[in-house]
């Protein structure tokens, strides 16, 4: 559904100008917001899948694992207030929290169009090319 | 000019140049021809690459993105060593635009500062950094041809741009099957988080290490560029590869460098710096620049395959 709702925004060539490439996502998540116009949070990360993630997380990772991906996750700098809605845009001007990749090799596996980001305890579930959050998870770092 | 050897697993050399004494290249003061006024002579550029004819010559930047009154000064510098050193490309480690990124703000904060180099028609290679939104993949002067992570080569040496915010397992897998055909003398990764660093704010990227490393190990990967820290550092190779730093060219950490730090090698965190990189076949060959013009480090490494 995703990848015919993009076919409605404006395509991007490998040599976009700035302007080409704001239209195309403003574009982008207008469709996709009016598409999904009934989402809700829960509807990707189901009772099932979220509870299999915190399972995963908390046995996966050692004690001493996970106070380093709690420095990376809850580094101070990148600790920025992020209103979680769904259908709304992770915030611009923004900073992304890496994601610490021993963790990210931990998670069930996503479509290309989708990314994981953490924001400070919650883990989100963003657009790739817009950064627009589908779904999250409250209080999900192990 | 004094010269320093350090072996390292027996196959990879070092050999530092002293920038004491660097050999200085010709003025790049210019005589009006069939005028009276003669414009004022320009100081000499000390230079402590060997500028070889066919060699690989490029610049590096990273954390550049403010559109600040330094970043310029940095930039225009880098214009006026390209007058005696000229580099074909520039490596850009990621956080290539800070805040907002509209149309105005990729104008300020890259185009309008490094318009001289784009007018001689250098090439910006991109990687993301945690402050870069994934679309600037598409913009043209930063030619990541819409990928997030990609590879090119230039002579003898292949360049990977990585995206560290998110090494998820499809891009190992490409990064493994990339590295596992490339026959090239020189494999150079970059990317925005360093997986080595004496930085007190960030430090190294352990997670990033444990996942990358094994590979740049087991395919030989020579060099690692990277960023997110504001200053300059060369970390002592490890495992036989060598690691840069170059985050200090739009905004700096001063005095962020652990100067305890058992891996450092060699660092620079009171000003912003650049760094410029010549390969001549078996050799890369490396000087870091600070903003007022002061060499900071320089030397040349020993390609590892050739010495085995």
């Amino acid at each position: 559904m995703r990848s015919s709702l993009k076919a409605k925004a404006p395509k991007l060539s490998k040599d976009s100008t700035p302007e080409q490439i704001q239209a195309a996502e403003t574009a982008l998540v207008a469709v996709l917001r009016t598409s999904r116009a009934s989402a809700k949070p829960g509807d990707i990360f189901t009772p099932d899948i979220a509870q299999y993630i915190r399972t995963t997380l908390k046995r996966e990772f050692k004690p001493e694992e996970k106070k380093e991906i709690r420095k990376v996750v809850l580094e101070k700098e990148t600790n920025i207030p992020v209103t979680l809605k769904v259908n709304y845009p992770y915030p611009d001007p923004k900073e992304f929290v890496e994601m610490p990749a021993t963790l990210l090799l931990k998670l069930p596996t996503l479509p290309k169009e989708l990314k994981y980001r953490y924001v400070n305890h919650n883990l989100l579930l963003v657009d790739s090319d817009n950064n627009m959050i589908v779904d999250y998870m409250i209080d999900a770092l192990p | 000019m004094r010269r320093i050897t350090q072996s390292v697993l027996t196959v990879f050399v070092l050999i530092l140049f002293s920038s004491l004494n660097p050999s200085y290249c010709q003025s790049i003061s210019k005589a009006a021809v069939g005028n009276k006024v003669s414009q004022p002579a320009k100081p000499a550029l000390p230079l402590s690459l060997p500028l070889k004819e066919g060699s690989i010559r490029f610049a590096i930047i990273g954390d550049t993105g403010t559109g600040s009154k330094q970043q310029q000064q940095l930039a225009d510098l880098m214009k006026q060593y390209r007058e005696v050193f000229p580099f074909e490309f520039v490596l850009m480690m990621g956080d290539n635009l800070y805040g907002n990124e509209t149309p105005a703000d990729y104008r300020k904060k890259f185009q309008d500062v490094y318009q001289k180099l784009l007018d001689d028609k250098v090439k910006f290679y991109a990687t993301l950094g945690n402050h870069d939104q994934p679309n600037e993949r598409f913009y043209e002067y930063f030619n990541m041809n819409g990928k997030e992570y990609y590879r090119f080569t230039k002579g003898n040496a292949a360049f990977y741009s990585l995206n560290s915010n998110y090494m998820d397992k499809k891009q190992l897998e490409w990064l493994e099957s990339e590295l596992a055909k490339d026959n090239s003398d020189w494999k150079v990764a970059f990317c925005h988080h360093p997986p080595y660093s004496s930085g007190g704010k960030h430090g190294s990227d352990k997670q990033l290490r444990e996942v990358v490393e094994p590979m740049f190990v087991k395919y030989g990967v020579n060099v690692v560029l990277a960023g997110h820290e504001h200053f300059y550092e060369r970390i002592k190779p490890q495992k036989g590869i060598y690691y840069f730093i170059s985050g200090a060219g739009g905004k700096l950490r001063e005095g962020d460098v652990n100067e305890r730090s058992p891996l450092t090698d060699k660092f620079f965190d009171t000003d912003m710096s650049f760094m410029l990189v010549e390969i001549v076949k078996g050799d890369l060959h490396f000087q870091v620049i600070s903003r007022t013009g002061e060499t900071v480090d320089s030397g040349v490494l020993v390609n590892q395959k050739k010495t085995q």
